[in-house]
C-alpha cells in the first residue's frame, strides 16, 4: 500500500467522522444509525495505519492488490449498510401505516362525538 | 337476524361511483351498516361523503388497498361486527349478491367467503390477459395451500369475526386480496366460494394499469411464496 493511499484513508476517515459528528450535533442522524458509519471509519482508520492487516487479509484470500482488498471490503460493508436501511424503512412504512389506521378510526370518533352535542 | 354486519367500501378518487354505490346498497340491504374508508382521495371524494352524511374513515396519508381496507378491519373488530364484508366502490360489486356472500360465513361454513364470478361464468368476465393471469395466481395458491379458489383477485369477500381480527393485525399492504386467501388458509381459517355477477366498472380507472400488471404478477407471486414459509397454521380448522 502506498503512502498516498494510506494518507487519503485517513484523510477519508477523519472527513466520515466529522461529517457524522456534524450530523449528530445538529440532530440530522439518531446515534443509532450513526454506529455502523462511525464503525467504517474506524475500519479505514486501522487499514491506514496499520497495512499488515490488509496483507495478512489479502493473503488469505489471494487478491492480487492490497487496494482491491479495501475496496472489496468497503463495498461489502456499504451493501450491510444498505440492507439495513431497507429494513429500517420496512419498519417505519409499518409504523406509519398503524398510526394513519389509529388517527383515522380516532378521527372518526371525535366526529361522530361532535355531530351528537 | 340479529348478527351485526359491517360493509367496507374502500374509495381512492371515486367521486363518480361512490354515491351510486352507497345507495344502491343501502336500497337493497338496508339493515347492514356500511363504512366508506377514503384513502386520501385527491378528488372531491371527502367532501361528497361529508356531505351525504355517510359513515367514513377519512385516512390522513395514501395507504393504498390494503392498508385501507386493513383500517375497516380494525374498525368492525374494534365495534364487534359479527360479519365484515369488503365491497368495492366502483360499482363492480353488486349489493343485490351480499348475501349470498354472507349466508356461509354466517352460517359457519366458512370464515372467509369470496364472491367469484368465474363459478357460474356470468357477468362480466373481465379481459382474457387478466383472466390469464388470475388462473395463474389460483393455481400457485393451490400448489402453496391445496386450497382452490377460482376468482383470487375478487374484492367482494365476507369475514367472520375471527377471521376480521386476523386481518387487523395481518394484511399485505399493496395487493392484498389473493394474499389474504393464501394466509387465511395457511393459518387454518376456512376459506369458501360463492357465484356472484360483477359488472363492468361504471367509471374512472381501476387501480391496476396494464403498464403495472408485470410488477403486479411479481410482486404478488414472490409474495404468495414467501407468505407459504413464514405463516403457520394458528386455528384447527381444516384449510
Amino acid at each position: 500500500m502506498t503512502p498516498q493511499l494510506q494518507f487519503f484513508m485517513i484523510l477519508g476517515a477523519v472527513a466520515l467522522l466529522v461529517i457524522i459528528f456534524a450530523f449528530l450535533k445538529r440532530g440530522l442522524m439518531s446515534v443509532k444509525y450513526s454506529l455502523l458509519w462511525l464503525a467504517l471509519a474506524v475500519g479505514l482508520v486501522i487499514f491506514a495505519l496499520f497495512p499488515y492487516v490488509v496483507y495478512v487479509l489479502r493473503d488469505l484470500l489471494d487478491i492480487q492488490m492490497p487496494v482491491n482488498l479495501v475496496f472489496f471490503l468497503m463495498f461489502c460493508y456499504v451493501l450491510v449498510v444498505l440492507l439495513s436501511l431497507s429494513i429500517a424503512i420496512s419498519q417505519l412504512a409499518e409504523k406509519c401505516k398503524r398510526l394513519t389506521q389509529a388517527n383515522a378510526i380516532l378521527e372518526k370518533r371525535v366526529r361522530d362525538l361532535e355531530e351528537q352535542k | 337476524m340479529d348478527k351485526k354486519i359491517l360493509v367496507l367500501i374502500p374509495c381512492y378518487n371515486e367521486e363518480e361511483n361512490i354515491v351510486n354505490t352507497v345507495e344502491r346498497l343501502k336500497e337493497q340491504c338496508p339493515e347492514v351498516d356500511f363504512l366508506v374508508i377514503n384513502d386520501c382521495s385527491t378528488d372531491n371524494s371527502a367532501a361528497l361523503l361529508q356531505s351525504r352524511g355517510y359513515p367514513f374513515l377519512d385516512l390522513p396519508v395514501n395507504l393504498g388497498i390494503g392498508g385501507g381496507v386493513q383500517c375497516g378491519y380494525l374498525y368492525a373488530k374494534r365495534y364487534g361486527y359479527d360479519v365484515t364484508v369488503q365491497m368495492d366502490g366502483d360499482g363492480q360489486h353488486d349489493p343485490a349478491y351480499l348475501h349470498e356472500v354472507v349466508r356461509p360465513v354466517l352460517d359457519g361454513q366458512c370464515d372467509m367467503c369470496i364472491g367469484s364470478r368465474f363459478i357460474t361464468r356470468e357477468g362480466f368476465q373481465t379481459s382474457f390477459m387478466r383472466r390469464v393471469g388470475i388462473r395463474f395466481l389460483s393455481g400457485l395458491i393451490h400448489l402453496l395451500s391445496g386450497k382452490r379458489v377460482l376468482d383470487v383477485t375478487s374484492g367482494f369477500r365476507a369475514t367472520n369475526a375471527s377471521m376480521t381480527a386476523y386481518f387487523a393485525q395481518h394484511y399485505a399492504s399493496d395487493y392484498p386480496e389473493p394474499e389474504a386467501i393464501l394466509a387465511a388458509s395457511l393459518a387454518g381459517f376456512r376459506v369458501g366460494e360463492e357465484p356472484v355477477v360483477m359488472r363492468e366498472r361504471q367509471g374512472g380507472v381501476s387501480s391496476i394499469s396494464s403498464f403495472r400488471s408485470v410488477y403486479y404478477m411479481v410482486k404478488v407471486s414472490l409474495a404468495l411464496i414467501i407468505d407459504r414459509f413464514s405463516i403457520h397454521k394458528i386455528r384447527g380448522g381444516k384449510a
